[in-house]
Order: C-alpha cells, then structure tokens, then sequence
C-alpha cells in the first residue's frame, strides 16, 4: 500500500476535526477527497504531512509507521503537498523554490528535473521572476504543484488547487495534472470541491462529514448517495 | 538551623511582594500589546530615583513622594507606549529591539543625572527593625511594602476580573478582533494597561529604595527577573504571577542562606530555564512559546 | 560598479590605505580595533538575526566562553595563540550547543533564554576559580605572537588580525546566505511549515546557524582576550558586547552582509571620539536613540538606506 490510514482521528480540545477515518490507497491510485468547508480535509492532509499529529490512529507510508516521523522526514520519504492557499518561498526566484525542494528532499539540486517541472507547469518563462510578488494566481497554484514535485514525491496530496482558476484554465490544470501523473507514476490525493472536476479526475472518491468518512466508492456511486446529498446541501445551506 | 530557613523563606516571600508590582506590569502589557517591554525595569528605577531625589531635596517621606514620583514614570510610560505604537511591521520582534534601546536611553540618563553612586533612603524608620512571632525578622520598609504589594496585586486582579475596562482589557488580550467588534477600543486598554504598569513599576521602585540600594544598572536585572516570573507564572493569570513572584524570592533567598549570596542570581536563572524549556505552559498556567 | 570590484576596492582599503595611513597613529589605530572587534560579533548576531530569524540578547555568552577557552589554553596548556584561538570558536560552538533546547522557543523566549545562558556562564566563570581563576580574573594572557617577521602582538598586526577574522565572518555569511541552506533559511521567515514540508528540518538548519555565529563569537572573544592580556568575569560576558552589536547590527542593516561592518565603524567611532568627550557619564544614551530611531524609522538599516539612494541616483542617470 501507497498510504494507510487506520482509525485517524485528530482533536483540538473538544472538537474533533477529524474521527475516525481510514482508508487506503495502492501506488499510483488516484482518490478525490472531498466534502464540505469544515469537514476536516485539510485537516487529514495536516495529519498526513505531519502539520498536525493525530489524537489516536496509525498511518504507514509505503509499509513506514507515519505517526512518529517528523514533517522532514515525511518530505524525503515521499510525501508531497500543496497548501490550499499558496505559500510561495518569500524573496526566492520560482527556480530557487524548486532547488530548495530537491536539495532537502532528494539530497541534491536535480536541476534536469527541475527544468523539466518548470516546463511541464508552464512556469519556464517566470523561472527567475521573484515567486512571492509576480506571480499570477493560477502560476502560484502551479508552483505550488511544482515544490512539491521536485520533492520527487510518491504521492502528491493537492489542496484545492483548481480553486478559483476559470472554466479555460481549470481544463488546462487538468490536462497538465495528467500529464504530471503520467509521467512520474505518482498517487494522487485530491482536495476538490467541483464534482465535475472530481468526476473527471478520480475513479474513487472519500467523502468526509465532520470529520467522519460517510462514503467510499466510484465519483457515480457516491455523488448519489442520500447522505452525501444531505450533507452537502446541509454544509452549503450553512 | 531551622530558625534560619524560615527566616530566608520569610524574607523570600517579602520580596516575592515588590517583585509581583514589578512582573505584573511586564505581563500586563505583554497580555494587552504581545509586546515585553524590555525598559520595564528601568521605569522601576526611575520611581526609585525620583523618591531618592525627592527625599534629598525636598525632604520628602519615600511614601509621601509617591504622587510625584506616579506622575513622572506614568508619563515615561505613556512616551515608552507611544513609541511602540509607531511600529509598523514585525512588531513582537522590533518592540523587543525598540525597548532594549529604551532600556539603555533610560539607564544612561539615570546614570547622567544621578551618576553611578549607590542610594538607599536616609529616613532611618524604614530600616528599623521589626521581630514578628519572636524569631522572624524584617526592615519597617519590608513589610509596609510587601503589604502595599500584596493589596495593589489584589487590586489589579479584582479590577481585571471585575471591572468593565478590566473586561475589555482581558477581551484585547484573547482576542484583539473580536474585541474591536464588541466595541471595546483596543488602544484605550493598551493605553490603560500601560498606565498601571507604570503605576506598579512606581510602586515597586519606592519599595526598593527605601528596602534595598538603587544603582543604575538594577534595571536591566529587575527587567529580567520580571520576566522570569512571567514565564514561571505563564503568562495570563494574577495568581500565577503572585505566586511565580513569591517562588523566585523564596528560591533566591534560600540559595544565599544555604549556598552563597553569589549564586543567587544563578538559582534564579535556572529556575527559569528549567520551566522555560520543560514546562511549555509555566508552573500556574497556560502560555504558548512554542513556534 | 559589479561585486568583485567592490570587494577589491574594499580589501585594497582595508589591508592597505588604512594602515599606510593610520598605521603610525597607535590611537586611532586601537580604536579602529575596538571597533572591529565589535564588528566581529555583530556580523555573528546579524548571521543569526537574518538567516536563522532569531534575536539573541545574549552573545555575551560566547563571546565570553570564546575569550576563556584561549585564554586557558595557552595559559595553562602552553597551546600557541592562533590554535587556541581556533579552539576557541569551537568551544564557543560546543557552548551554544548547551543553548540548542531554547531553539524551540518563539522570539522573544529565545532572545531572553540565551540572556539567561549568558548570565549562567558568568556566574560560572565566577565561582570556578580553580580554573578560571574567579572574579580576580586572568592575568598575563599571552599576546598575539610574531609570524615570520610579522608582530601581530603590536596595535597594527591587532588589527590585521581582527580584521582577517571579519572579512572570514562576512564571507562565511555570504557564502552560507547563497547557499542552498541559505534558500531554505530565507524561505523559514515566512512559513516554516510551507518549507518543512519540502524536506527541510528547520530545527537543524537554526541549529547550525547558532553554532557558526557562536564559533565566530568566539573567536572574536578569544582575539580581545589575547590582545588585551586580561580577562575577568564581568568584562568578558558583559552585556555591553551584546548591546554594541546589536546596535551596530540593526544601524548598518543586519539583512545585508556590510551593514554590521559599517554600524559598528560609524557606532562606535562617533560614540567614542563624538560623544565620549562631551558626556563623560551616560553617553551611551545616543547609542540607545540611534538603534530607536533605527527600528522605528529605516528598519533595513544604513547600508540599504544608502543602496536605495544610489539606485535611485543610478536611475536618473540612466532617464
């Protein structure tokens, strides 16, 4: 198994973000996460990138006992993600963001690789533009994909990252995602809230509820499920 | 044997009291601003002086120059929190950089005005002696100010806890936005606690002038001893700096009486790096250092 | 004007133009001295300020430890000077070592936790008095030697040294600031956690910030040591270095590599020959109003006030 979550459940103070939730997922699955604000998506990407330590659970990576394994380490085991809203590398070029990235998860600046990434994102031409003031919002996103590409990842968890992009650049997102898994094998786990987006990405799709696993199946399966009905229409009413 | 370690805790916990004045105001304005002003000490040290001058001049009773004395370090510390206001960017860490510079603006003009001679008040009541239960000793001044200290203590609880401004003072320091939308001013209550910080630190600086001897760079350590109380209290509760106040006293004094009175400040700051570094949240409370 | 020629011009002055024509002055000579010395640690101090983002107010502490360890070990160790004083940077960053689990604390925690280090390790050096000595103090530390002809012992060769071992500092500062672990550094100040997750162990990078800053404070204490002959307790972990290096780092601008140099000339000289003079008591109250003014008013310091001000120049010139 790629990623095998059991029983995890994160809690702060009283509340808990996420109860209870497990599932797994094999090496180049690709799973959609989905559900509504405050279900505890990000929340279990925290716990899986070691942002947060969950409050009872096991989590293994590749076969590796996850709960113990500092943020570091997770990154060079394989573990790559973005942030829902980007954080690009203050006073950095977008170039030196992805050499940080390969230098510390990798060992070394695998600048052929880097290139490569910067290409395939279409970020080539703002290589050495300074990352944190001349980027648009969809080049942000895609730098955030390319961090954590270069990070050589196994599994890339990837936080909304189609959020806010028009009709025109979500498709080309989309293709440029195929293409990124195409070429590197990688799993990915995929933080969206437009089904049709899920629907043409991910051939299973988890469903949270605060913070609880509601459903599990293929994007058809569970998009009509009653419960995820209920529960979507009860988050968006909310 | 025994006489002598409950007269050290005696004279630990009678310290501890002017110590609380001093740590209070420090975390007071650390709870409202997330600023530590690091020229608190010297604001204690300006009242010393101001009660020193006062008695050397004017003939004032150390109690009696009180008033005056309230005035002139309120005023710095209006002027100490106006400077602070005009931070603009990183402002936890330039208000650390901007006081310690106001530290040393403060310590310089003291040692410019009253140079670097020792004080200690000339009225001979404050250090007579006083036996209470037939073996404990203690100066008059002690004790009148750890009495002061302990009622302003309680008086600073009771209007936080109490109080309207006291309310919106505990509001800002959970949560500044939230606050805002209650309608309570935020800067009125960085004002205010500013204004009772210096009061205290006033308060305090008489005390040692007229229980100990004031020099010009007492400040500085006053300032971090303040600061250790805050940390061993955990910033955010009144008890919890009462009691890390009394503790830090007892320590110190025990050290002098059972090891040497060189290594007093040594206990002092081994205390503070033992909690500090094990204990995240203080002795008394709760308290984010972590980052 | 590129880089490199810059940085000739600046070598040329330095080992050159100054002693050619200062040399012969011991006095100015000896302030210069004393102004590099101060250089040294904020050099250190800025290192850590802007790479690692910690405040330190208690660089005392290495300079402090530095200055001990080559003082003891030649003295009581026979060791040559330039050794000891090698050795010194190290047991200075074995001593910060000691400080590591204050690494975890937020700002203004880890500035005051190292004051207290450094408050420990003058008490210590206090009461050790079989080695160190106690508050009398060591006497008679050997003084710089003489190297093929060259007497560093002298005010001048003084200076050639302190001055070697700044230049050392602001390149090891550019050259870490480049570097990969730089990048990383540089990228903690905004979000730790957007860089943790790229693989980055942000303790160990702080980690070994704090040891090059201590081992070139260390250094810097253990060149004071041998060039004044002495050392007690309260001069060598005196607050006063921590306090003039941090003065000198924020007036030049600790984000830049020249800024520390350039703060600590202008502080120092204009506190010494400026305002010494005129108030024999107090006059470090103007050292406190600059950095005051500093903070509030150009937190980049001189040297990007300067920068900014030749850009703009540059840029009319070219319109």
């Amino acid at each position: 198994m790629l990623l095998d979550l059991d029983g995890i459940t994160v809690a702060f103070g009283g509340l808990i973000a996420v109860g209870d939730v497990t599932f797994a997922m094999a090496e180049g699955d690709v799973l959609g996460l989905v559900g509504p604000n405050g279900a505890g998506k990000t929340t279990l990407f925290n716990a899986v990138s070691g942002l947060v330590r969950p409050t009872r659970g096991q989590a293994r990576f590749l076969g590796r006992d996850l709960v113990a394994m500092p943020i570091h380490a997770r990154a060079r085991a394989g573990i790559g993600r973005t942030f829902q809203v980007p954080q690009p590398m203050h006073e950095l070029t977008v170039r030196e963001n992805l050499m940080v990235a390969s230098r510390f998860a990798t060992g070394r600046i695998d600048r052929e690789r880097i290139a490569e990434i910067l290409d395939l994102l279409k970020l080539g031409h703002k290589a050495d533009a300074d990352a944190a003031t001349s980027l648009a919002l969809t080049e942000q996103k895609a730098l955030e994909v390319g961090k954590a590409l270069a990070t050589n990842p196994k599994l890339l968890m990837l936080d909304e990252v189609l959020a806010g992009l028009e009709t025109a650049g979500k498709r080309a997102f989309m293709h440029t995602l195929a293409e990124v898994r195409q070429r590197y094998g990688l799993g990915l786990l995929i933080i969206e809230h437009d089904i049709e987006t899920i629907t043409r990405l991910c051939p299973r799709v988890v469903v949270l509820n605060f913070g609880r696993l509601i459903a599990e199946g293929s994007p058809d399966h569970v998009f009509n499920d009653p419960e995820v009905i209920r529960s979507y229409t009860g988050g968006e009413a909310a | 044997m025994i006489d002598l370690v409950a007269q050290s805790l005696f004279s630990g916990v009678l310290s501890g009291a002017y110590y609380a004045l001093i740590a209070l105001g420090l975390a007071l304005v650390f709870g409202t601003m997330r600023v530590i002003n690091l020229a608190h000490g010297e604001l204690v040290l300006l009242g010393a002086y101001i009660s020193y001058t006062a008695e050397e001049k004017l003939g004032l009773d150390p109690l009696a120059s009180l008033p005056l004395a309230l005035t002139l370090v309120v005023a710095t510390a209006m002027a100490v929190y106006y400077l602070i206001s005009l931070i603009k960017t990183d402002r936890e860490l330039n208000s650390l950089i901007l006081t310690f510079g106001i530290g040393v603006i403060l310590t310089n003009a003291v040692l410019m005005i009253w140079s670097a001679d020792i004080h200690s008040t000339t009225t001979p009541w404050y250090h007579d002696a006083t036996i209470l239960f037939d073996t404990l000793f203690a100066m008059q001044a002690e004790l009148v100010f750890a009495a002061l200290g302990i009622v302003l203590v309680g008086a600073v609880w009771w209007w936080l806890e109490k109080s309207w401004y006291g309310r919106a003072l505990r509001a800002v320091a959970s949560n500044r936005d939230a606050a805002k939308l209650m309608g309570v001013n935020p800067q009125l209550t960085e004002v205010l606690s500013f204004a009772v910080s210096g009061l205290l630190a006033t308060v305090a600086g008489v005390a040692i002038y007229t229980a100990k001897v004031i020099q010009p760079s007492l400040g500085h350590h006053l300032t971090v001893k303040a600061f250790i109380i805050t940390v061993l209290a955990g910033m955010g509760s009144v008890p919890g700096v009462l009691l890390g106040a009394v503790l830090l006293g007892v320590v110190e004094s025990l050290t002098v009486t059972l090891a040497s009175s060189a290594l007093q400040e040594l206990a002092g700051m081994v205390l503070f790096l033992v909690v500090l570094l094990l204990m995240p949240s203080g002795l008394f409370g709760r308290a984010k250092r972590r980052g | 004007m590129n880089n490199s020629v810059k940085i000739a011009v600046f070598l040329a002055l330095s080992y050159v133009a100054v002693p050619l024509a200062l040399g012969s002055n011991t006095y100015v000579i000896g302030l210069i001295v004393a102004a590099l010395t101060i250089a040294g640690i904020a050099v250190a101090w800025a290192l850590l300020g802007n790479l690692g983002g910690m405040v330190s107010f208690g660089h005392a502490a290495f300079f402090g430890v530095g200055a001990y360890v080559s003082a003891l070990l030649t003295l009581r160790g026979g060791w040559p000077v330039f050794p000891a004083m090698l050795m010194a940077g190290v047991g200075a960053a074995i001593a910060s070592v000691a400080t590591m689990p204050a690494l975890r604390l937020r700002g203004p925690y880890f500035a005051l936790a190292i004051l207290a280090y450094a408050e420990i390790f003058r008490i210590l050096a206090t009461e050790l008095k079989p080695v160190t000595g106690g508050a009398a103090g060591l006497l008679s530390i050997p003084r710089l030697p003489n190297v093929l002809g060259l007497d560093f012992g002298s005010k001048l060769g003084g200076y050639f040294v302190i001055l070697t071992i700044v230049v050392a500092a602001m390149a090891a500062y550019h050259l870490i600031r480049r570097s990969a672990y730089g990048l990383a550094l540089k990228a903690m100040h905004d979000s730790e956690d957007a860089t943790r997750v790229v693989g980055v162990n942000s303790i160990v990078l702080k980690a070994w910030m704090l040891m090059v800053s201590a081992f070139i404070t260390g250094m810097v204490g253990a060149f004071n040591a041998h060039y004044i002959n002495f050392l007690e307790p309260d001069y060598a972990f005196a607050g006063q270095w921590t306090m003039l290096a941090i003065v000198s780092a924020i007036f030049g601008g600790y984000r830049t590599v020249s800024g520390p140099l350039a703060g600590a000339l202008v502080v120092y000289l204009v506190d010494q020959l400026a305002f010494k003079p005129i108030l024999p008591q107090g006059h470090q109250i103007v050292l406190g109003v600059l950095l005051g003014a500093m903070i509030l008013f150009n937190p980049g310091g001189m040297m990007s006030m300067l920068t900014a001000k030749f850009l703009r120049k540059e840029a009319s010139h070219a319109a």
